[in-house]
């Protein structure tokens, strides 16, 4: 699991542009959005997109969104759970 | 009778291959060697912090730049209207949105570069960062794009529509497209000046000659040809877009062959290179010119030498030969030599 949280966090700032972060910049139970990381419904699409890329997940259910991407841990147990590549 | 109002320009900035959001290239400019120079950045956290500007190609945070650069200057927090002329429009992301388009096929594209790849895409930045909902319109019409959005911005201000305006020039040159206009022979041919990239914002005011650069005194369009009969006679210089492609100097020299007038000749392009926004560059120096009254002789094309005492001047475009625009502008009564 460990892993996996690293690597959605590299994959993170890679598709968000997030230059200027490194993964250990972002802690594992930090709010993603709002007062957090400071991310906005773009980059909600943006990572359902990755999701999709990556790990093969459809999100169908986009109210979902909310809990998936509520922190790095959050986001690491969905792909976990879900993921078919 | 219609009452016409004095329409100015209150602050003109760049971002090019010179020094940008700078007028040192007046004194000590850039002498651009290669066939495709691409504009200096300048330090954009000025205006932007990281997570806001991380979505954002070059294209954008140029727009940015200039036009709070060119507001600021104007002590303008809102303009009464965003007109932007651009040729490509964010060409960036259009590439990249259609490469991945083609690569990868229709699902999963990414939103962002979809979004922002549309050519209004800038004018929407802008209005969105200064909060600013009023009249907001982009034309795209190849090298006369930025002379389109001038002439819309100055009608309205000369008829008392608005009272301020903020109008732009964009455009960035990628260098897949830069490949592909050369190949249909609109830059890099020898002996042109560089294909380059151009972001250029000012802003307008009606009846506000106060640290004015310039006054506007008339903006005219024409398609097909140019009636030189419309274009007016008194003028102490023409400022035009001589490239070093031959067909395209050719229609300045036969332009300025027909004028009644015989003034001194002033060009732009060799300083900033050639793109569809360059006319945009051609504009803000001209009125950089009129603001200090004198021509730098490095801007003369003519055989006379020195710098050129100028109050009134005749700003020549033309795109293809088909498109035509022109720009009469002069130093603000209230400025001395």
């Amino acid at each position: 699991m460990k892993d996996l949280v690293t690597e959605l966090k590299e994959k993170t700032i890679a598709v968000l542009n997030l230059d200027e972060m490194k993964p250990e910049d972002i802690g594992n139970d930090d709010p993603l959005f709002g007062d957090g990381l400071g991310l906005d419904s773009i980059d909600a699409l943006e990572l359902i997109v990755m999701l999709e890329k990556e790990y093969g997940i459809k999100i169908k259910d986009t109210s979902a969104g909310k809990d998936i991407f509520k922190s790095m841990n959050t986001m690491a147990s969905f792909v976990e759970a879900n993921r078919v590549k | 009778m219609e009452q016409h109002r004095n329409v100015y320009i209150k602050s003109a900035t760049q971002i090019s291959l010179q020094e940008p959001l700078s007028e040192r290239w007046l004194e000590s400019p850039v002498w651009p060697k290669d066939r495709y120079v691409r504009s200096q950045n300048p330090d954009f956290r000025s205006w932007l912090s990281p997570l806001e500007s991380r979505r954002m190609g070059n294209l954008m945070r140029r727009a940015l730049a200039t036009s709070l650069s060119a507001l600021a200057a104007a002590t303008i927090e809102m303009p009464g209207a965003i007109v932007t002329g651009t040729g490509l429009g964010a060409i960036e992301n259009t590439e990249i949105f259609l490469d991945q388009l083609c690569r990868e096929g229709e699902e999963c594209r990414r939103p962002t570069h979809f979004m922002q790849s549309t050519h209004n895409t800038v004018g929407s930045l802008v209005a969105i960062h200064t909060k600013c909902h009023a009249y907001n319109t982009t034309y795209s019409h190849k090298s006369v794009s930025f002379d389109s959005a001038l002439l819309d911005a100055f009608l309205q201000l000369r008829r008392g529509i608005t009272s301020t305006a903020l109008v732009m020039g964009n455009d960035e040159l990628t260098p897949s497209y830069f490949n592909i206009l050369t190949k249909a022979g609109y830059v890099g041919l020898p002996g042109q000046v560089p294909a380059a990239e151009a972001s250029v914002a000012m802003v307008l005011a009606a009846e506000d000659p106060q640290e004015a650069l310039c006054r506007i005194d008339d903006v005219g369009l024409a398609y097909g040809a140019l009636r030189i009969d419309a274009l007016p006679s008194e003028f102490d210089a023409v400022m035009v877009g001589y490239n070093g492609a031959l067909a395209n100097d050719t229609a300045y020299d036969r332009l300025l062959a027909a004028l009644p007038t015989k003034r001194p000749v002033l060009h732009y392009k060799h300083l900033f290179g050639e793109c569809y926004s360059a006319s945009a560059l051609g504009l803000y120096a001209s009125a950089h010119v009129l603001a200090q009254g004198v021509a730098p002789a490095m801007l003369r094309r003519d055989d006379g030498d020195g710098a050129l005492e100028v109050r009134r001047l005749l700003f020549l475009n033309h795109s293809g030969a088909k498109n035509f625009s022109w720009v009469l502008m002069s130093r603000p009564e209230n400025k001395e030599l």
